[in-house]
């Protein structure tokens, strides 16, 4: 069979008729009629505006492979539809092979779709409390309900052309497919699409230039993340590493109390400064805690301290202000205040080490005294470093979900579900 | 039993031209005059003219008499045409002979394909889209209803058409992509049950050649 | 299970180097805050121990001057 031409009843130009007979309608190219191909009496459909032209991104005769076989571009559409005032369009091109028939590319915005019947028939449901489509095993979310017509066109078509004539389409995803619902008042027809890049698309009809980017997030491009489950998996896997580690750590600390020692002090003595017997701190560099008990009731009391190596004479100098008041009110008891202190002092090298200790209170007129116990104990296991490092492990499992968050956001701002709170949930995976 | 094979097929001559006429199958009363067009139609031992076929039926189906393919295991050769015109165009239906001696039906609308055979079932006077009906055991949704005109035979048919101008028809599918039909043309309304395919599944040979397409 | 490892290899490097961090900074009794540490010569303070002050170690010596 041979491809054949008419002539445009409007300018006498020639229209080849590259679908054979199966074209029904067909744009003349020089006069943008849109002639009746039916019958051999050819009749005028519409006749198209040129103000409404479109380029088309893909030119009209070109051969390009889907799934081994090849199709040939024979007609494309400009199609539209209105959402809140504002005109979305878009192009679908009729791509045709005599023996395997009819597929569709539409593209928008940089994102492509090849698209092809649906062989099944999908069955309603819902899912998440929205209306879905459950179709060969996976279930399509409700994306968009919007009227659709068709502003312009080139090429031929195997029905005839309505230009401006509105169609009800319904549009559901599943990542990366698509699942598209026609309704006219006789037929219901449901056509599946799967994603495709810009690259891809110019490599399958060997295209020289690149065709324009993609911009946004489209309703059935997949997120580019890595699963969300398993950077949560190796989240708690590395908790539980941290977790094993904390027990390491506990169970080779030394955790010995090295220097134990009641003291007294009073606002009499002449002299309170003192220095405490030599102990010896012994293992690796590690953490020293000193601990201070006082018997303190409604005073206050500053030990001015220092931590001395007496080989050599590397000190460590710290005050700590310790108070404790309490009484009775209308409420009840109250108390402030904490009669114990504890410092933890890093890093302290292994050595023979002594204390030295100068308390203080008020200097007012009355009498204040108090006993204090002072505890040194060498490498205590102190975990907060470890408690750092949680919210650090946590962070990149994090970073992804709020990066698949905003790309979900991204992709139901355009459907008939943007909200301020668009839902969260995993279209991928 | 092959029914395309044996003597025992009917042999005549057209009562128009002359030309002999052979029936391809044990089953067929109609048939179509490959020479002048003419539509006859088997009375016992004669042929009778009915008709003929105005219209040119040379369309871009790879489909044509003498296709030959697979279906369900088994091997067919395509024996018969109906086709069809609506308001969106125009179908053809295959009348397929299997070698396993059954016959069934190969539609094909705008190079969309499906494989149905008659079912014994009752359906519904009418139906609309969306309608669920259960049909041979199984339960379909309307997908389609279409006001068809025939527009012209060709090759042999198990019943005759030359009396039929417009008919109801209803395609039907199920989730599992299971396919059926219902010819509104006959009383009580004739049921087809069967499955959507793709070309490449009925590996068929002797199809019609594109210039341009391997 | 090795499409866990794999597939967050980087997540994995970058835990387990902040673990093995945590864990030589927790063994070496590593912490941000410290405590004024200095030398001094340790005599003078074990036989007097009130002539010690803390701002032996605070105290700026003056840097001024021709």
């Amino acid at each position: 069979m041979k491809v054949r031409a008419i002539e445009c009843p409007n300018c006498g130009g020639s229209v080849e008729l590259r679908g054979y007979s199966h074209s029904l309608s067909a744009v003349c190219i020089q006069c943008l009629t849109v002639i009746d191909t039916s019958h051999p009496q050819l009749t005028i459909l519409k006749q198209l505006q040129d103000a409404n032209r479109v380029r088309p991104l893909l030119p009209l005769g070109s051969r390009g492979r889907f799934g081994g076989k090849l199709f040939e571009i024979i007609g494309m559409q400009e199609r539209q539809i209105m959402v809140d005032g504002t005109t979305y369009s878009w192009q679908e091109y009729l791509l045709f092979n005599p023996y395997a028939g009819f597929r569709y590319l539409s593209v928008y915005r940089g994102h492509w779709n090849f698209i092809e019947p649906a062989k099944g028939l999908p069955e309603t449901t819902t899912r998440l409390g929205k209306p879905a489509l459950k179709y060969q095993g996976e279930t399509y979310r409700h994306f968009q309900t919007a009227e659709a017509e068709t502003s312009f066109a080139m090429g031929e078509f195997p029905w005839k052309l309505e230009v401006g004539q509105k169609v009800t389409v319904k549009d559901y995803i599943a990542p990366p497919k698509l699942l598209s619902e026609e309704i006219t008042a006789d037929e219901v027809t449901y056509s599946v699409g799967t994603y495709q890049t810009g690259e891809e698309i110019a490599k399958a009809f060997a295209l020289t230039t690149p065709l324009p980017p993609a911009t946004g997030v489209f309703a059935n491009q997949q997120a580019p993340a890595a699963n969300l489950g398993s950077a949560w998996s190796t989240f708690v896997l590395l908790l539980l590493g941290l977790f094993v580690l904390s027990i390491i750590l506990k169970v080779i600390s030394r955790n010995e109390v090295v220097f134990d020692q009641r003291l007294h002090y009073s606002s009499a003595d002449k002299e309170s400064a003192k220095v405490t017997d030599i102990f010896e701190l012994k293992g690796r560099t590690s953490n020293v805690e000193i601990e201070s008990e006082t018997d303190l009731s409604n005073d206050w009391m500053y030990l001015d301290m220092s931590l001395i190596n007496t080989e050599t004479g590397q000190a460590w100098d710290f005050g700590r202000e310790v108070s404790y008041y309490s009484g009775t009110d209308s409420d009840g008891r109250w108390t402030e205040g904490n009669p114990k202190d504890s410092v933890n002092i890093p890093s302290v090298p292994s050595g023979k080490y002594y204390l030295r200790i100068d308390p203080d209170m008020s200097d007012d007129a009355g009498l204040h005294s108090a006993s204090y116990t002072i505890k040194v104990t060498r490498d205590v296991p102190k975990f907060w470093l470890l408690w750092l490092a949680v919210p650090l492990l946590m962070l990149p499992a994090l970073w992804r979900t709020i990066k698949r968050g905003t790309f979900e956001t991204q992709r139901w701002a355009e459907s008939d579900y943007a909200t301020s709170s668009s839902s969260s949930d995993d279209d991928d995976d | 039993m092959n029914p395309l094979a044996g003597s025992d097929r009917f042999r005549g001559n057209c009562p128009n031209c002359g030309a002999p006429i052979q029936f391809t199958f044990l089953q067929a009363v109609q048939t179509v005059c490959k020479f002048c067009q003419s539509v006859l139609v088997r009375q016992g031992v004669d042929l009778q003219l009915v008709g003929k076929v105005a219209d040119p039926l040379i369309d871009a189906s790879p489909i044509q008499l003498g296709t030959e393919g697979q279906y369900g295991g088994q091997a067919f050769q395509v024996v018969g045409r109906i086709v069809y015109e609506y308001s969106g165009g125009r179908w053809n239906e295959w009348y397929l002979a299997f070698s396993n001696g059954t016959f069934g039906w190969l539609s094909d609308a705008q190079l969309e394909y499906a494989i149905s055979f008659p079912v014994q079932s009752t359906a519904p006077a009418q139906a609309t889209r969306g309608v669920q009906v259960a049909l041979g055991k199984e339960l379909f949704t309307v997908t389609t209803f279409t006001r068809a005109r025939y527009i012209g035979v060709e090759g042999d048919m198990p019943f005759t058409t030359w009396d039929k101008t417009e008919s109801n028809f209803l395609d039907l599918r199920s989730a599992n992509q299971r396919f059926a039909t219902v010819d509104y043309s006959e009383q009580p309304p004739l049921v087809f049950t069967g499955n959507l395919v793709d070309y490449d599944e009925l590996k068929l040979r002797n199809v019609k050649q594109f210039e341009g397409w391997q | 299970m090795t499409n866990l490892f794999l597939g967050n290899l980087k997540y994995w490097l970058y835990g387990l180097t902040l673990l093995g961090g945590a864990g030589v900074a927790e063994w070496r009794g590593y912490s941000f805050t410290s405590i004024n540490e200095h030398q001094v010569a340790p005599k003078s303070v074990r036989d007097n121990p009130g002539a010690y002050r803390s701002h032996y170690s605070t105290y700026t010596r003056y840097s001024g001057g021709k």
